[in-house]
């Protein structure tokens, strides 16, 4: 796998990826003076808020000034500003709409997608924040990637193909997994983009078809959309040999990815300024380094609609010490999302218990389950779950014992919605994303 | 900038003239052929100029719905918004995606929409009407099945589609699909369409035979262009 490789070529720009850290935060506090003046001279929702708040770019000239006058920004005050103004962009654009290269989005999955606004020359700016990430993973010249699943945020394969990759084009879509197997036999490729259904599919080809085989070529596979349990990433590895690199958001300013050492996701903090805050009514305080806050990100490179003290509402650990693979960049390990814990009758319940409960059934070992709840605070635990119809043969023997399994976990004796499993993944509306909490 | 940096660092590399592995449906299974990167270039350039016979000009606004798979012809289209300096936003073709569509054409209110697919019209039905959606779009270039859907509710649509490993795209005349002559055969026989690589291309494709109804229309476009033309029986199909 990926992380036995030898590492003498490990960094696709050295200088950057191993900077020491003192410089990165010279750098940053640079950019990010330029980025006060810029965001305001252009963006009328930046200006709106911080004429406001009584905030002028010449009141800014630190990093300090700019934590401690530049206000937070959710993404509840672009949608408002949006709404009342009619602009799509929120009040974010600091540039004149023509400029744009293209416009790609968020997925949508609790309202209307969000807009991003790019300019870029080679490649969409996402999958360029990749580049250095597809290194590490050992992506290189002549190497041969599958077309992704989706879209996603733009199309992906000019970002491939700046490393030098040849796409394969390949419908890795729900339901094409046999034939992503059979293309990966015929085409040996080096990488692989996948997605949480994938997974689930390819776990029930795992009984007839021998996948360590298949995905021998592969120097490593790439999962996001959502965290992968601890059971299914052990299968991945171990079962099916992929050296599966997780990455995630990095509060919607690029991307953050694990490295060989799959020791946390790193952020390129040359492309953002992330703070980890713990807010309340009365102000905010910063996290002591490696507990749990809020990551807070400012965008330094994206001049087409920077998101400024923008809060993610992912709850992350940071910790801004050097990784065992060498580079400086700061690392996340993220919790989960604000919001995701549901009270019932005033018992916390949390994803993670309830998942735990899901995984350990043999019928429900994908663990495709939806907590299905109005609002935070709930009477009953609503529970949709999937089931692999091939592997049950009394749904009510499953409902029985999931239940009392749930139950020891949360606490709460839950009300279950059995689904087959292909039916509910049927339900996304995102390449990436199945929604965990669900109003209906 | 970081961003740019990296693409600086990255064209240092010594990288391979092949872009893309295209495979594609054809009568007899899957087949497949090379594109290369200066054939991407010559694709985007035609991809242009027929863009531009549509009248797209800069300042305007595109929607293009195309899936992770379609890049051998995606990626042209996209450049060719580039080079005509039209924003473009970017949707799944898949059904499930329509809401995007919808979003995306409501509020960014595009002159062109590209790639639109039947699937994501059904979609789309659920909670619009499609015919008032489209009518005021001045150029919609959609995929076969698509076509018929949207004529029949008075969408002036025109055709979109990759004919194996190339793209055909229909001019505002409106008499076929034109395909880039300069680097691909087109014919049919039996009714069905073939497509054989032309002496550019750098991987030989031998005539293909791609189980797709239609015919070439033979003869000058309107339009003034000499390229080949496809008319599908598919797209022409009453809805």
């Amino acid at each position: 796998m990926a992380g036995d490789r030898d590492t003498a070529d490990r960094y696709f720009e050295p200088q950057v990826e191993t900077m020491p850290r003192e410089e990165l935060r010279a750098r940053q506090e640079e950019r990010v003076l330029e980025l006060v003046e810029y965001a305001y001279a252009g963006s009328a929702f930046y200006r709106e808020l911080w004429d406001a708040h009584r905030v002028h770019p010449r009141d800014v000239r630190s990093l300090e000034d700019f934590r401690a006058r530049v206000p937070f920004i959710t993404k509840d005050m672009v949608r408002a500003y949006r709404a009342r103004t009619g602009d799509p962009f929120g009040g974010l654009l600091c540039v004149p709409p023509e400029e744009l290269t293209s416009v790609s989005s968020s997925s949508g999955t609790t309202g209307d997608p969000e807009f991003f606004a790019e300019i870029w020359q080679d490649a969409p700016p996402l999958v360029t924040a990749q580049v250095r990430d597809l290194w590490e993973l050992g992506l290189r010249p002549g190497d041969r990637v599958l077309s992704p699943p989706g879209t996603f945020r733009n199309l992906m394969d000019p970002g491939y193909q700046a490393l030098g990759a040849v796409v394969i084009e390949v419908d890795t879509w729900m339901g094409k997994m046999h034939e992503v197997v059979e293309a990966l036999r015929t085409y040996r490729p080096a990488y692989l983009q996948m997605m949480y259904p994938q997974m689930v599919e390819l776990e029930h080809l795992a009984e007839k078809t021998d996948l360590k085989e298949a995905f021998s070529s592969l120097k490593g596979a790439s999962c996001a959309g959502q965290p992968l349990s601890r059971r299914m990433r052990e299968r991945i590895r171990h079962d099916w040999g992929i050296d599966v690199y997780e990455y995630t958001s990095a509060a919607d300013t690029g991307t953050a990815w694990e490295c060989r050492e799959h020791d946390g996701f790193h952020l390129w903090e040359d492309t953002v300024f992330a703070e980890c805050v713990e807010v309340t009514e009365d102000g905010w305080r910063d996290v002591p380094e490696g507990e749990l806050g809020e990551l807070v990100a400012t965008d330094l490179d994206n001049r087409a609609a920077p998101l400024i003290r923008y809060r993610s509402e992912d709850l992350v650990r940071l910790s801004g010490d050097t990784c065992g693979c060498g580079r400086t960049h700061a690392r996340m390990w993220v919790a989960g999302r604000r919001g995701d814990e549901t009270l019932v009758r005033g018992r916390s319940v949390v994803l993670r218990d309830v998942w735990q409960a899901v995984e350990d059934q043999p019928e429900t070992v994908a663990g495709v389950f939806q907590i299905v709840r109005e609002s935070r605070e709930v009477d009953e635990l609503r529970l949709r779950v999937g089931y692999d119809p091939s592997l049950t043969g009394d749904v009510d023997a499953l409902s029985g014992r999931l239940t009392e399994a749930v139950r020891e976990r949360t606490g709460v004796k839950p009300v279950l919605d059995l689904r087959p499993e292909e039916d509910l993944l049927k339900t996304m509306t995102s390449v990436a994303k199945f929604p965990r909490v669900v109003k209906s | 900038m970081a961003r740019a940096d990296t693409l600086a660092r990255a064209r240092e590399l010594d990288r391979p003239e092949l872009a893309y592995v295209v495979r594609f449906s054809a009568a007899g299974g899957t087949r497949e052929t090379g594109l290369t990167r200066a054939e991407l270039a010559r694709d985007t350039d035609w991809a242009t100029a027929r863009l531009r016979d549509h009248g797209l000009a800069p300042g305007q606004r595109a929607l293009l719905t195309a899936s992770g798979f379609e890049g051998f012809w995606g990626h042209a289209v996209i450049g060719a918004l580039r080079a005509l300096k039209v924003t473009y936003g970017i949707a799944e073709a898949m059904g499930w995606d329509h809401r995007r569509t919808s979003v995306f054409h409501r509020e960014l209110r595009p002159h062109a929409v590209i790639g639109l697919s039947a699937e994501t019209l059904e979609g789309l039905a659920g909670g619009a009407d499609i015919g008032e959606m489209f009518r005021a779009t001045p150029v919609v270039l959609a995929r076969p099945a698509a076509v018929p859907v949207l004529r029949a509710v008075g969408v002036s649509a025109c055709l979109l589609t990759p004919v194996g490993p190339a793209l055909a795209l229909e001019c505002p005349e409106r008499g076929g699909a034109h395909v880039n002559g300069a680097e691909w055969r087109v014919g049919d026989r039996d009714g069905q369409l073939f497509v054989a690589a032309g002496e550019q291309r750098t991987s030989h494709l031998p005539e293909t035979p791609l189980g797709i109804a239609g015919r070439v229309v033979p003869g000058r476009c309107g339009c003034g262009s000499e390229d080949p033309r496809v008319l599908l029986a598919e797209a022409n199909k009453p809805s």
